[in-house]
């Protein structure tokens, strides 16, 4: 392990920078990378090469061709560029790459070299042509800076919700800036520019001059600037080889340094780690990389090859055409296991597992040595920490068998953060594999999070690794292993060559009902290839109909999703669905439609009666449902019509339609009420008083009350009034009036086809009790009690009773003998009780 | 008297969370609307709103005035107007008029409409359609549940029963879906579930598909409520039809219970102020004469009186200290006690006065004869003069509903008859009622011959079949029979009585019709409680026309209590009746069980009725 830290390079007292290969790339590539536009996403991204045709002055005739790498150098895409000349290529955070077309048309391009689709940075950029851009990221997502031909700036914050700024002039400009680069400060984009031995910050307001703080003098212009990831810094290349490094505010100055080279560097980045205190710069020239920062001396390294620099949260990479490296500080961690003589706990712990291996008892030695400080627990963490800043599989077990080690002479140590660590090397050491092609380092995936690290393994269609991965893992199914499985479907249904049947059967068979996947957002997908069949085929999969509906009508399946709808047991999506079929079929087809669903119908039905009354006339209509178009006339007769007339003919309407429908009872009681409604228009004119919409009964209630007997007779004749009904009305009315002679006269005018009991009521509830006990006397044998003792009669009833031997009428009458006046009666019928019984 | 109920019964679970939790949603919604307001308050949520939040929460939540949905043009002069209405056409136009009228006045105001207990998308359809969707917000106030008592949830729909059971309209299933799973979502999964009903079938299935979607929610909750029992009103309609002797059943019908609240009129009060009283449990007095049959209420209640006399005599005798204690402590509770005695004196009283007239004992005879099955002839003409005398329309369509019902349909020149002298007594547009009447099943005409069995088979195959499940209302009407008279035989519902039935001892259900009849609803609930399923059952539910439309579902889990499974929720879809809750109250004192009833709304046979009558606006 000497050689250990062989590759370990001192910055200054404090700090190590390391440089180690990732992979060795074997791209073949056709171009030096110096002639192509080249971008390399962020977090270990694809990188995209095309070669920039347009920067020579004859542009050869050949189309230039845009390739898509993974990290590792596998061809991810190639396509033939056709569009126009490119400025700038650059990628999103979503990892879409957006090439940046002299014209400011952007055209948006997936890993797969799939067209996504293009937008424009407006009218501006179109006139005055692209001079140089940019692509960068804040909070909010991908953004786009362009500088325009005219000096001007434009920049969109987000690219996903496009909003144009165009930035304010910088004043007396008159030649492109040497170099510029946008910064992000208070969740709002800017822009520094170096003009000669000027700095300009534009915001959207306004542009303002800008000094650095401590910047050396002499410097007659600026020829590179840099931010670092965070945006928190910046450096400063002036034209001097003087390097300036403060925070990206200008309001502090970190260090500085003179590299004395005054040729104008390739790239020049940031290289540190989140949280740690040094600060370094990474310069590169053609043939040079020189690591800078607070230190007399820089660290340098020759290039032997065309390289290109990517910045990353905790360093930087560099490819070439031949290798892929990573620079960056040593990490705490690994620095106090590692450095030469460390006597640090994480250190001997190391030592102390490799002497127990080999069986030696320094081992013992070792390991008293960190207990008796009592920094036990810090060395397992040490080491687990360390092993997570290790690219080499090796060196990570070696670490985590030491923490193991260690682990074992501690009483409590939480076991998650080394069961965490060893999963996560895991999965990292898996992306990192060289098929995969994703170098992310420990700190990289975390702050990307596993969520967005299966984002990307789905983009690049990786759907084993990721399942595999939410398994390993144990994610719950409807983040990990659903949400998955639902893109690799998305993604199945676009394979045109396979037929509907086989790509449903087979999403069906994985998916199964997985919970979490939406059948539907898969069939939309399917639709949005133009595969409508094979959508429909996927709904069927979907067991929410609610669900399904709104695509089915997308789709224009309107009646299939009628019938979804209608299973869901959702009215309002039935009727979404049905007014959807009302604007899309003509009125008979609609109607034919509703006429197969009955829920529909009573529900389009209900909407109609308060809406559209006519509409449920001609629904009615076209059912030949005469019964209820008799019902609607009806309603119609009293609810719409004012005048008789209208009313009539209403009326006439129904009695048709139920004579349509057969029903001969409706239809004669429509054309009785036609009759009744005439006659009550001609009372009303030659009586005067109200008899409109009474009914018949009333009416002729109404005429007996208004001493027109003749009529009211003739009426009940005309109608066919049964005679118990006409006698009841008339007793009931009479009594009303009070004219018991008239009583009397029609009581005696032929024999009471209600008896004479209902007379006898009649009276008592108009509280003559004289004239009901005339009619008690008329009443027959069997409700004799019952009347006797309606009229009080008591003694009487109970002689009746008595007389009937009757038990049940003698009950009667004992139940309303009350008090001392009828002690006697009570007494009489106990005793035609008991005799009866003796018998 | 007023049975308590057994030691080993279980607790209830507690309800006015959902009021706490409805409460809390409309305050939210109210301030959405940020600053003063006018509140539109729609009539038939008036009510349920008093029980939910009083003027002076909606007062602290900047409602200023608060005015009735009427058709009448609104005064109000406040800049932000609320409007808290069922998701009803007629009150999307009241809204449509009131702002097309503010834009004709080059007036512009906020407007929000807040739904009841869900929007409609037809609601906002008309809207749309009258120019004013764009001014006006749409919101959701989920409240479905209203606690009427601490063992009754009312859903205050009436207008289920209609929507559903004449019109075909299922939109109020989603409602009652949302019920039941904001019950499930309280107070855990139900292990053991049965239900009978095609509403019934819908509604549970939608349930359990809502369930499984939010999986996790419920999911490993202890079940609080051990069983859960859904019926559809048309399955029973006879018992909702019948005459209530048991007091809280005759208050409601002589008096009308209104969200658990009744105005008792001057008759009553003996003044000549009407009074507004709350009949809940909390009510003592009440509370132990609620499940009582009529006959007895009077008794106790003069019993209670002289008790109460008797506390008051007490102070008598007392001493300085004994009566300050009497005063701080006693007489609070006494007086209070007091005041509800005489008030269901009162109310006694009055029912009396109307109830035990001759009519009245005729008109139970008549009914008692009709469910028993005798006398049919003399039972007609009794409803034939009912209508020649034009006692009451209600009344008299109810006997015709109830002789159709219990004879499987009238015979043709029956129905004939009854229908031209209804038609003659109260109108010609009542053409429509029996139109309605027979599209429910209500009353019907008996067909001749056995045609319509040969329908009914063949409707009953098709409805097998899952898509054609849904031809319901084609054919419903044809296929609903009755069969009352074999069904009361199988079940047993018209018990044998050797002697007087006691009232005051009651041994069964049959109690609450004076113990003529046991209420078909409630025995097959305790049926299929005993059995833990329909099995042995299948004759009677193909008798209900029911075949595929009665399940069991059990969950293997045994995690329900032993307490739990002696609780019950008994979902009544389309209302239940008074007598129907104090039936099961019984029962589940004779069983040591506790019912909890979730009702669309607490209905009675007028209710039913007026619901399929046709009037003139």
């Amino acid at each position: 392990m000497d050689c250990y830290t062989a590759n370990w390079n001192p910055l200054g007292d404090s700090a190590f920078y390391r440089k180690y290969e990732l992979y060795s790339m074997d791209w073949d590539l056709k171009e030096e990378l110096r002639d192509c536009l080249v971008a390399a996403a962020p977090y270990g991204g694809p990188i995209a090469l095309l070669r920039n045709p347009w920067r020579k002055e004859k542009a050869a005739s050949i189309r230039p061709v845009l390739e898509i790498y993974s990290a590792s150098g596998l061809p991810l895409a190639s396509l033939l560029w056709k569009s126009g000349p490119v400025v700038s290529l650059g990628w999103s955070a979503e990892e879409e790459l957006l090439c940046v077309q002299e014209d400011g048309v952007v055209l948006v391009y997936g890993l797969h070299g799939d067209f996504r689709r293009h937008f424009s940075m407006g009218n501006e950029v179109l006139q005055n042509r692209v001079l140089d851009a940019r692509i960068f990221h804040t909070e909010f997502g991908s953004g786009v800076a362009i500088l325009t031909g005219a000096h001007r700036f434009t920049l969109s914050a987000n690219v996903g919700d496009l909003k144009l700024r165009r930035m304010p002039e910088v004043p007396g400009l008159q030649s492109a800036p040497s170099c510029w680069t946008t910064l992000c400060q208070d969740r709002v984009a800017h822009i520094l520019l170096a003009v000669g031995p000027d700095l300009y910050l534009l915001d959207h307001a306004a542009c303002s001059a800008v000094t650095p703080p401590g910047l050396a003098p002499g410097v007659s212009s600026f020829l590179q600037m840099a931010v670092s990831f965070t945006y928190r810094h910046l450096a400063l290349f002036t034209d001097t080889g003087y390097i300036w490094m403060g925070t990206a505010s200008l309001k502090e100055k970190l260090c500085e340094f003179n590299c004395n080279i005054r040729a104008p560097p390739k790239q020049m980045v940031w290289c540190s780690r989140p949280r740690s205190k040094e600060r370094a710069v990474v310069v590169a020239w053609e043939r040079r990389l020189m690591v800078v920062g607070d230190a007399p001396e820089s660290i340098q390294f020759v290039l032997d090859e065309d390289s290109y620099l990517v910045p990353e949260l905790d360093g930087v990479r560099i490819f070439s055409c031949s290798t892929h490296e990573f620079l960056h500080e040593v990490p705490v961690a690994s620095e106090e296991i590692f450095k030469i003589a460390s006597m640090a706990p994480g250190a001997l712990l190391l030592e102390a597992q490799k002497e127990y291996e080999k069986e030696s008892q320094k081992a013992d030695e070792y390991l008293r040595e960190i207990q008796e400080l009592g920094h036990l627990t810090q060395a397992v963490q040490q080491c687990i920490e360390a092993a997570g800043h290790e690219h080499q599989p090796d060196m990570q077990k070696s670490l985590l068998r030491a923490a193991s080690f260690g682990k074992c002479f501690l009483d409590r140590f939480p076991p998650d953060s080394f069961v965490r660590m060893c999963q996560d090397l895991r999965v990292l050491n898996a992306i990192r594999d060289y098929h995969i092609g994703i170098p992310l380092t420990y700190s990289q995936y975390k702050q990307l999070t596993i969520q967005v690290l299966l984002d990307r393994l789905v983009l690049r269609r990786l759907y084993p690794l990721a399942i595999q991965i939410c398994e390993y893992l144990r994610l719950p199914e409807v983040q990990g292993v659903s949400r998955i499985l639902a893109h690799w479907a998305c993604y199945k249904v676009q394979q045109k060559d396979v037929s509907d049947e086989d790509v449903a059967r087979a999403i069906n068979q994985k998916l199964g009902d997985t919970p979490g996947v939406s059948y539907s957002d898969i069939a939309a997908r399917a639709y949005g290839c133009g595969r409508t069949e094979l959508a429909i085929k996927l709904l069927e999969y979907e067991p929410r109909s609610g669900e399904q509906v709104p695509l089915l009508l997308k789709m224009k399946r309107s009646k299939l999703a009628l019938s979804k709808a209608i299973e869901s047991g959702d009215t309002d999506l039935v009727f979404t669905v049905l007014l959807h079929l009302k604007n899309e079929l003509n009125r008979g087809d609609f109607f034919m439609t509703l006429r197969n669903q009955p829920m529909a119908l009573s529900l389009y039905r209900q909407f109609c009666k308060h809406q559209e009354l006519e509409t449920l006339k001609d629904l009615y209509n076209q059912d030949d449902n005469h019964q209820e178009l008799g019902s609607f006339h009806i309603r119609a007769s009293y609810a719409a019509e004012e005048r008789i007339e209208g009313r009539v003919a209403a009326l006439q309407m129904a009695a048709d339609a139920f004579y349509k429908a057969k029903n001969e009872f409706a239809a004669k009681a429509t054309e009785d009420q036609m009759r009744l409604l005439r006659l009550q228009r001609r009372l009303e004119d030659e009586l005067g008083g109200h008899f409109v919409d009474l009914s018949l009964h009333d009416t002729v209630t109404t005429l007996v009350l208004g001493g027109h007997s003749k009529r009211a007779e003739q009426l009940a004749r005309d109608f066919r009034i049964p005679d118990k009904r006409l006698w009841w009305l008339k007793l009931t009315a009479l009594a009303d009036l009070e004219d018991w002679e008239e009583l009397e006269k029609f009581s005696k005018s032929k024999k009471s086809p209600i008896g004479y009991l209902p007379f006898v009521e009649i009276c008592m509830k108009q509280h003559n009790k004289y004239e009901a006990k005339k009619y008690a006397s008329r009443v027959g044998p069997e409700q004799k009690v019952k009347a006797l003792l309606l009229v009080g009669d008591v003694a009487q009833a109970a002689d009746v009773a008595i007389e009937h031997r009757n038990e049940a009428e003698l009950t009667l009458v004992l139940s309303h003998c009350t008090g001392t006046a009828d002690a006697a009666t009570a007494d009489r019928i106990q005793r035609a009780r008991a005799q009866a019984q003796k018998k | 008297m007023a049975f308590p109920h057994r030691p080993d019964a279980p607790e209830l679970p507690d309800f006015s969370m959902l009021k706490r939790l409805a409460r809390d949603q409309l305050i939210y919604l109210l301030e959405q609307l940020p600053g003063k307001k006018d509140l539109f308050i729609e009539a038939d949520l008036m009510s349920p709103l008093d029980r939910i939040a009083n003027v002076s929460i909606l007062k602290q939540h900047e409602v200023d005035k608060l005015y009735k949905v009427e058709n009448k043009p609104a005064l109000s002069s406040n800049e932000q107007l609320c409007f808290l209405v069922r998701p009803r056409i007629k009150n999307m136009r009241y809204v449509a008029g009131l702002v097309n009228a503010d834009k004709l006045a080059g007036r512009t105001r906020k407007y929000k409409v807040i739904f009841s207990p869900q929007k409609f998308h037809a609601c906002e359809m008309v809207l749309e359609e009258e120019g004013v969707y764009g001014d006006v917000s749409c919101d959701e106030w989920a409240f479905s549940l209203l606690p009427l008592d601490v063992d009754l949830l009312s859903m205050e729909l009436p207008e289920f029963f209609r929507d559903y059971f004449l019109e075909g309209d299922q939109r109020w299933i989603n409602t009652a879906v949302q019920a039941l799973h904001l019950l499930s979502t309280l107070y855990g999964p139900f292990p053991n579930c049965y239900g009978i009903g095609r509403c019934t079938k819908m509604s549970y299935e939608l349930w359990r598909k809502l369930e499984e979607e939010e999986d996790g929610e419920t999911k490993g909750r202890r079940p609080e409520i051990g069983h859960l029992f859904l019926l559809d009103r048309d399955v029973d309609f006879v018992t909702a039809l019948c005459s209530q002797v048991v007091y809280e059943g005759l208050v409601d019908d002589t008096f009308r219970i209104k969200c658990g609240s009744v105005d008792f009129g001057p008759e009553v009060t003996s003044s000549d102020r009407s009074l507004k009283v709350l009949l809940n449990a909390e009510d003592k007095v009440f509370n132990e004469i609620r499940n009582e049959h009529f006959s007895n209420v009077f008794g106790f209640l003069s019993q209670k009186a002289r008790n109460l006399q008797a506390q008051y005599d007490r102070r008598r005798g007392m001493d300085i200290k004994q009566m300050k204690n009497f005063v701080s402590q006693e007489l609070k509770g006494l007086k209070q006690e007091h005041r509800l005695l005489s008030v269901h004196i009162g109310a006694c009283e009055s029912i009396m006065k109307k109830k035990t007239k001759q009519d009245f004992q005729e008109l139970i005879k008549t009914e008692h004869a009709l469910l028993e099955g005798f006398n049919i002839r003399e039972s007609t003409s009794y409803i034939e003069e009912h209508i020649d005398r034009q006692v009451s329309p209600i009344e008299s369509l109810r006997l015709m509903c109830l002789l159709s019902l219990t004879e499987n349909g009238l015979i043709p020149k029956d129905y004939r008859s009854l229908k031209t002298q209804y038609l003659q007594s109260y109108g010609p547009e009542h053409l429509l009622t029996f139109s309605n009447l027979r599209r429910a099943g209500l009353l019907t005409e008996q067909a001749p011959g056995d045609t319509l069995t040969a329908v009914e088979s063949k409707v009953s195959k098709l409805v097998t079949d899952k898509a054609a499940g849904k031809i319901t209302d084609a054919f419903s009407s044809l296929a609903k029979r009755s069969n009352f008279r074999a069904i009361s035989k199988k079940l047993n519902l018209i018990p044998r009585v050797d002697g007087e039935y006691d009232l005051k001892v009651p041994r069964d259900m049959a109690y609450v019709f004076s113990g003529a009849y046991v209420p078909l609803s409630c025995r097959l609930i305790e049926q299929v409680l005993e059995r833990r399923s329909w099995q042995g059952l299948d004759e009677v539910v193909r008798l209900l026309n029911c075949s595929e439309l009665a399940f069991t579902d059990m969950t293997k889990e045994d995690k329900a209590s032993s307490e739990s499974l002696r609780l019950i929720l008994v979902v009544f879809l389309g209302g239940c009746t008074f007598s129907e809750i104090s039936a099961l109250r019984f029962l589940g004192r004779e069983k040591g069980y506790r019912f909890i009833f979730l009702t669309t709304a607490v209905t009675n046979s007028a209710r039913l009725m007026e619901a399929m009558s046709e009037v003139k606006a």
